[in-house]
């Protein structure tokens, strides 16, 4: 059964639709990648998703449950975290208040000292730099306050829009280490990201947007494993 | 030493009511980007409800004063309720809610005016004598004031670094959308914002009638000091903005002694124009600030 199920989804800025009547799923312990090319909606996608984006039609389900009428907080209540693009985190607090405003619901609150501990256990280099600002921090271990953050939340799935944008090679598989890592514990992953060929090998399932539409979608080893998709959209 | 020590029990005393008026104000522009200018109404609110509680309810003091935040408390969420929220993520919100306000500042002012008429009146909340340092008097009231503004700046403090409360509105101030994104209610936390400056706002009413009595407009010339005083520490910024506003009420008593009452405010105006030259962004301001 899907976790997550997108059904005819729009959305957009101003006067124009970014999306354009998308559907998608995610099932309960799944690793799911949105991919395309740069300026095509993916973050619109989770944006509406989360609430930052009010959706102009179609259905957002989450365990069936409809989030599309409720506001950011109501949406991260029911379970959907999203670490945005740029991490965008509280640059005058410390790396630990950073984790600790991700525990800052009533649920995850009660659940604050474990995943704290979890999420150091995950991540060792934040238990050392916890008191450091977070606007201190190099792009790499901002990357991982903002996972962290988003695990301290908890929820039941896990939505990461470009964590490897603007990081070193070498960091970013660190990054995608730790993403595989969160994915083979069960976690449900959406990852959005416009390497495609990087997240390819990793993803059970695999969604193509072009132009606000879903241009194809399948499993990470028949998007590898298709020379047209990298023809048209990889310049391959 | 006499003239010393005089100087600074005045500068202290009006710092600490400038600081209890200034952070209501960061607080909210750190948080919604919104000048509040009904910062004046709810100062003389706050005065004349007090008054009022003394008065005609007969409420001891401490009650008295209690009734007057709580007053402020509702007049501050009000204003959110029925001006900022509806006007919240559309165009050009910071000069629609600045015009609003000052239209909220002068309604609470006729309304004052109405009920408690254009005479000035002498504020029942206040207590009289004083202790004698030497030569120098310094009255119980500009003690209490004092001790009171030290109180709820340490409370304020304590709300914003060590509670779940603070920190959320800590971190809707550095960044909205992020907050959301840690399931944060904003428009809860703007709220509370607005209800909390504006029973600040209430208490510094209190503070300043107690010394200059009650007049319905009492709020606008405290409003500009406590405006003036943002801008100096750099808006939005609520420790800086609490260091400013002592500064500057020593800078203030200093220049009185020295050159008369009647040059002070233009005297202090050149001086913040000075420095607002030398770090156009504010004291303690950051260079470029972005906001989400």
């Amino acid at each position: 059964m899907s976790l997550l199920e997108l059904s005819g989804l729009r959305a957009g800025y101003g006067a124009q639709d970014v999306i354009r009547g998308i559907s998608l799923s995610v099932a309960e312990g799944e690793f799911a990648a949105l991919v395309g090319p740069n300026g095509h909606g993916k973050t619109t996608v989770l944006r509406a998703i989360s609430g930052l984006l009010r959706a102009r039609g179609g259905q957002i389900l989450l365990a069936g449950q409809p989030l599309t009428r409720l506001r950011p907080d109501r949406i991260v209540a029911a379970g959907v975290v999203h670490v945005p693009q740029g991490d965008l985190l509280f640059p005058g607090m410390s790396v630990l208040d950073n984790l600790r405003m991700g525990a800052c619901l009533p649920a995850a609150a009660a659940e604050e000292k474990r995943r704290l501990e979890e999420v150091f256990t995950l991540l060792p280099k934040l238990r050392d730099r916890q008191g450091q600002l977070a606007s201190t921090l190099s792009g790499g271990e901002r990357r991982m306050v903002g996972i962290g953050r988003g695990l301290m939340t908890g929820g039941r799935i896990l939505m990461l829009d470009e964590p490897s944008l603007g990081l070193a090679p070498i960091v970013i598989d660190q990054i995608y280490d730790l993403v595989q890592q969160l994915a083979k514990s069960g976690r449900t992953i959406l990852v959005v990201e416009e390497n495609a060929v990087r997240i390819a090998d990793m993803a059970d399932r695999m969604y193509l947007l072009d132009n606000g539409e879903i241009a194809w979608a399948g499993t990470g080893a028949g998007f590898l494993s298709s020379p047209e998709i990298f023809a048209t959209y990889l310049g391959g | 030493m006499d003239v010393a020590l005089q100087i600074l029990f005045s500068g202290l005393t009006l710092g600490a009511v400038y600081a209890v008026s200034t952070i209501g104000l960061a607080l909210i522009y750190g948080a919604l980007n919104m000048l509040n200018m009904a910062q004046g109404g709810l100062l003389a609110l706050g005065g004349y409800m007090a008054m009022w509680a003394m008065q005609a309810m007969g409420f001891p003091a401490p009650l008295a004063a209690l009734t007057a935040m709580a007053a402020g408390a509702v007049a501050g969420g009000l204003i959110f309720l029925l001006a900022a929220r509806p006007m919240l993520g559309g165009e050009g919100f910071e000069t629609r809610i600045f015009i609003a306000t000052i239209g909220i500042g002068l309604m609470l002012e006729s309304l004052i005016l109405k009920a408690f008429g254009p005479q000035p009146q002498a504020q029942s909340l206040r207590l009289d004598g004083g202790l004698m340092f030497g030569r120098v008097n310094l009255p119980w009231q500009n003690l209490l004031i004092f001790v009171t503004a030290i109180l709820m700046l340490a409370g304020v403090a304590l709300l914003l670094g060590r509670s779940r409360l603070g920190r959320a509105i800590r971190a809707t101030s550095m960044n909205r959308e992020a907050a959301q994104l840690m399931g944060v209610p904003i428009r809860r936390i703007y709220l509370t914002i607005l209800m909390l400056s504006g029973a600040l706002a209430a208490l510094s009413g209190i503070m300043i009638s107690s010394m200059s009595g009650l007049l319905p407009n009492m709020g606008a010339d405290p409003m500009l000091k406590a405006f003036i005083i943002c801008v100096v520490a750099g808006l939005g910024n609520v420790p800086g903005a609490a260091l400013v506003a002592f500064a500057i009420g020593m800078l203030e008593a200093l220049i009185q002694y020295l050159f008369g009452v009647q040059y002070a405010f233009a005297i202090l105006l050149c001086l913040v124009i000075a420095v607002l030259i030398w770090r156009p962004q504010g004291i303690f301001g950051q260079k470029e600030v972005v906001r989400l």
